[in-house]
């Protein structure tokens, strides 16, 4: 039953790191051959298949060691010969107030300790309530459990039935024949969900990047997963949430032009699938890497953005966004399809040493896609947005000047991608009079100069906005 | 014991190698993008570090779990990243399960350990064997030979005994890789990891010499590590301009779960428990006022011995580098980055450089006339020629000025990030001794004067807000500034400057 680890057994052995010299219990648990799919959402399907021995005709199976944050209704039980009579999920836990609850009109026996000769006596009590306070009978007296307050040891005959050390699944099924044969479970759980992870090194001279991409398995449920075949699915799996609110979730998408290329990864419908190589135990309340990409020497170049809300100006000048700009391309870029997950981008110091300059989330994006991440503000890039103008043509008309001074003191020339926004503004119709640079219209509500700024130097953008109510 | 061992080394799961130090370490801190100005409060730090440390460990061959202890408490888990195994990492774990009495309950469920019930007179201890069949949660449920009975109910000195500790279970939250070394043998591996509880800022002090129009700016780089770990002998860097912390990301930093054992049993009233009227609330006894967090603070510089409150003489300055989009300063030194401590290390320091002092004001047509004071702007050019050019990192400035042996604070504000070539208009301030007063002269008419009760001439700046209304008479050739008319005048000693603006009332106004 007690297996010690190995480091037990290598304490003698000075010469090894020993972590700990404390005897190691190994907790084997009762659950069987393990699978386990884990979506993004943090619902996770299990797959258990225990070896059961079953008697012919109808009795009940336990299966304890489920996931404590299971959803029983989503459990269901396949084995051959057997047929299902009823389905329970006991959360009846035992503890001691349960146990003299249940004790109510039973009898139990009081070990009584002498305080001062340590003699004990032994009695026999029926309990009448377990109220506030324990009633007992003991013959033909009434009297309160601990009174007095001496010492005196309860003992039950036996633990209640139905009353669990945790939170226990059990079917009851009509079996046609005895014997021992494997019985799956499979149900839904809270509590065990994925993510992605990016870790991307940026050369901002040679124009690449490498990049590695992790998996991130979390376990909530209050339960390990021992040795468990793990298959992860990337995508959002549409959900029943019961009908109630979904909160808006403003998509935080770098992706510009979403990509039509197919991973050559194992997909099922809509959805990439990542089987771990190896079975690996989920231990509860861990949080676990493996890596699914490693890409090196892909594409990549630095670029800028700053957007500009309708009407507004600045007195100073205000950072640009720095972004990286890459492709998951086969060929010009990653070459994968990227589930969804946090970007984290470093640089080389002067000294050769990994910096971190920022993060940011993406979303599932499919293979052949052309992604900006935002990773921060530029130190020395800037632009200085300013109302020069803004005059009333006639009744529905106003004409509106913008200047945008850009500003660069860094040692290279940059490119800005300078976005006006709010074009769009409740009815407003809004068109380009005249510009000093091409623009080029993004959508209803944008417009976007692209502006090459010289090294240690400064380009302005005019713009004459007409907007007709 | 010897012929057991390949046995277990079969039965036996994965070696573990524990590290439990750095060799080398180094730290780079980034702010809070979102804190604004202000002083930095060590008990609530939101900005980040990278912490990049060098271990070395003796690997056997073959598969193995390294541990890491000795990060700090505010590890971003899944930012870990292990270079230098020879056999790579084929897993990381952050394993949040803690040893505590509850989770040797939990761990020991089912199985069988000791109950020792001792002698409160005689000390004579008395052991049994039992299974724990319940617990930890609202109590533990025993079964004996004698029966089921509930631990720590019966008012009996008494405890269960473990034979081991449940596997898995660690002292502190600890991040581990699995490996899969091709041979044994000593490996340099680097451990880098972003954490929280960091955070840095720039102190300028700004002193001004009237009489030359110049002032010698200085600034600290204060950093700050509310992590209960001290990183000694530390590479330091710090990083300024806007790094996207995502705040929403997970991070995988479960809290820890370490839990007490709260032992629970059946109602426990007595007859003696009845309360006949209810129980007298004693006045709430305030508890005495917290000690005042006083955070130590190093100093790694030392003043100039000549002037006691000069600016400071640094003899070691933090030196800039480019870092993409970013600045990043790094302090020449291996220095200690204590836990829960503040440290200051300079950061820039120039002597001499010309300012202008403009006094700002806002015109807005207002029913009252009521003269306002005037925003005292000073004015820097980040540029090399004007004794500047060099990035200044946002960060509070104080200006004082000497007064015989001693300086005196003369106003305070806040310098944005600024770039080489930038101006910089830092707002110290406010002067009761200029003001401007705009009153109603006729239908339409409008009169502006500033006054000046200064001993010397001053130069005001007042930008004319009247909407999109257009100015005429002498208003109406100002030039503009971020899009509104700007007056500017020289008011001289002990006098005052008027403005005429005629502000017609469009007709559907």
């Amino acid at each position: 039953m007690i297996r010690y680890g190995l480091m037990a057994a290598l304490a003698s052995f000075p010469a090894q790191a020993v972590a700990q010299s404390a005897p190691q219990l190994d907790a084997r648990s009762a659950q069987g051959d393990l699978s386990v799919t884990i979506y993004n959402s943090g619902r996770s399907l299990i797959s258990d298949t225990r070896q059961i021995d079953l008697t012919a005709g109808r009795q009940r199976i336990e299966f304890p060691d489920v996931s404590a944050r299971i959803e029983p209704a989503t459990a269901t039980l396949s084995g051959s010969g057997i047929g299902i009579v009823e389905q329970n999920f006991d959360f009846d836990l035992l503890t001691p107030d349960k146990l003299m609850e249940k004790a109510v009109g039973r009898t139990i026996t009081l070990l009584r300790t002498n305080p001062a000769t340590g003699a004990e006596t032994r009695e026999q009590a029926k309990v009448l309530a377990a109220n506030g306070g324990v009633v007992l009978q003991i013959g033909q007296r009434i009297e309160v459990l601990r009174d007095d307050g001496l010492p005196v040891r309860v003992i039950f005959d036996k633990v209640p039935e139905n009353l669990r050390a945790r939170p226990t699944l059990s079917v009851t099924v009509e079996s046609t024949k005895a014997g021992t044969r494997p019985v799956g479970l499979s149900y839904l759980t809270q509590g065990l969900g994925w993510n992605a992870d990016y870790v991307a090194l940026f050369d901002r001279s040679a124009g690449k990047i490498d990049v590695q991409g992790w998996i991130t398995l979390t376990n909530e449920t209050g339960t390990t997963f021992d040795n468990a075949n793990t298959l992860l699915v990337a995508g959002q799996v549409g959900e029943d949430n019961g009908g109630g609110y979904v909160p808006y979730r403003r998509p935080a998408s770098p992706v510009r032009r979403a990509g039509t290329e197919t991973s050559g990864r194992e997909r099922l419908g809509d959805f990439y699938l990542y089987p771990l190589a190896q079975r690996t135990t989920i231990a509860n309340r861990q949080t676990k890497q493996v890596s699914f990409l490693d890409v090196s020497g892909a594409p990549a170049k630095a670029g800028y953005e700053y957007r500009n809300g309708w009407l507004n100006g600045a007195d100073t000048a205000e950072s640009a966004s720095s972004v990286l700009k890459f492709s998951t391309a086969r060929g010009q870029g990653l070459g994968d399809a990227l589930p969804a997950g946090t970007v984290r981008v470093y640089m080389k110091d002067a000294r050769g040493a990994a910096q971190f300059v920022g993060e940011n989330a993406i979303d599932h994006t499919p293979m052949g896609s052309d992604l900006a991440i935002a990773t921060g503000r530029a130190f020395d890039v800037k632009v200085k947005p300013v109302v020069e103008k803004r005059e009333r043509v006639n009744d529905v008309k106003w004409r509106t000047t913008m200047r945008y001074t850009l500003t660069n003191a860094s040692p290279e020339p940059v490119t800005v991608d300078l976005i006006q926004s709010g074009l769009d503004w409740v009815w407003a119709d809004t068109r380009i009079a005249s510009e000093t640079l091409k623009s080029e219209r993004t959508s209803a509500d944008g417009v976007r100069w692209t502006v090459p700024v010289p090294a240690n130097g400064e380009t302005a953008v005019s713009a004459v906005f007409e907007t007709r109510n | 014991m010897l012929a057991l061992l390949p046995l277990m080394l079969q039965a036996a799961t994965v070696p573990i190698v524990t590290s439990d130090a750095p060799e080398a370490v180094a730290v780079t801190v980034y702010r809070d993008p979102n804190r604004g100005g202000g002083a930095i409060t060590l008990s609530n730090l939101d900005g980040r570090a990278l912490i990049t440390e060098t271990r070395t460990v003796d690997l056997p061959a073959g598969p193995a779990v390294l541990r890491f202890e000795g990060v700090a408490d505010g590890i971003v888990p899944v930012s870990a990243i292990v270079t230098g195994l020879p056999g790579g990492t084929v897993e990381k774990n952050r394993d949040a399960r803690l040893l505590s009495p509850a989770a040797l309950v939990d761990g020991t469920l089912g199985r069988h350990v000791r109950v020792r019930w001792t002698d409160r007179h005689s000390g004579k201890a008395r052991e049994e064997d039992a299974r724990i069949v319940a617990g930890p949660a609202d109590g533990v449920v025993l079964q004996t030979a004698s029966g089921v009975m509930a631990l720590r109910c019966s008012g009996l000195a008494e405890q269960p005994l473990y034979d081991a500790v449940p596997s898995g279970l660690s002292a502190k939250p600890t991040l581990s890789v699995r490996t899969m070394s091709p041979v044994a043998g000593r490996a340099t591996v680097r451990l880098s990891y972003l954490a929280d509880d960091f955070d840095w800022q720039a102190h300028y002090i700004g002193r001004v010499d009237e009489a030359a129009g110049t002032l010698d700016l200085f600034a600290w780089l204060t950093l700050a590590n509310g992590n209960s770990i001290s990183f000694a002998q530390a590479e330091t860097m710090a990083v300024a301009g806007e790094v996207r912390q995502d705040r929403n990301a997970p991070t995988g930093a479960m809290p820890a779960s370490a839990q007490a054992l709260s032992l629970q049993c059946w109602p426990m009233g007595t007859t003696s428990d009845i309360a006949e009227q209810p129980p007298f609330a004693p006045d709430m006894i305030m508890p005495a006022p917290p000690m005042m967090m006083s955070a130590p603070i190093m100093v790694t510089a030392r003043r100039n011995e000549e002037r006691l409150q000069d600016v400071p003489m640094a003899v070691m300055i933090a030196q800039q580098e480019n870092l993409g989009d970013l600045k990043l300063y790094r302090i020449p030194e291996p220095v200690t980055v204590a836990a829960n401590s503040q440290k200051q290390v300079a950061l820039l320091n120039r002597r001499n450089v010309p300012f202008e002092t403009v006094y700002a004001l806002l015109v807005q047509p207002a029913r009252d006339a009521i003269p306002a004071r005037a925003e005292i702007i000073l004015r820097l050019q980040n540029r090399a020629k004007d004794g500047l050019g060099l990035p200044l990192p946002a960060g509070p400035i104080a200006m004082v000025a000497p007064r015989g042996d001693r300086d005196l604070r003369v106003g305070e504000g806040d310098v944005p990030d600024t770039a080489v070539g930038q101006e910089a208009n830092l707002s110290i301030g406010r002067s009761a001794q200029v003001q401007g007063l705009l009153t109603t002269v006729g239908q339409d008419r409008w009169r502006y004067e500033v006054s000046n009760a200064n001993p010397f001439a001053v130069t005001v700046e007042a930008v004319l807000a009247f909407g999109q209304r257009p100015l005429l008479g002498a208003a109406k050739r100002l030039p503009r500034r971020n899009g509104l008319p700007l007056w500017s005048v020289r008011v001289p000693a002990n006098g005052r400057r008027s403005i005429d603006l005629a502000v017609p009332t469009p007709k559907d106004d």
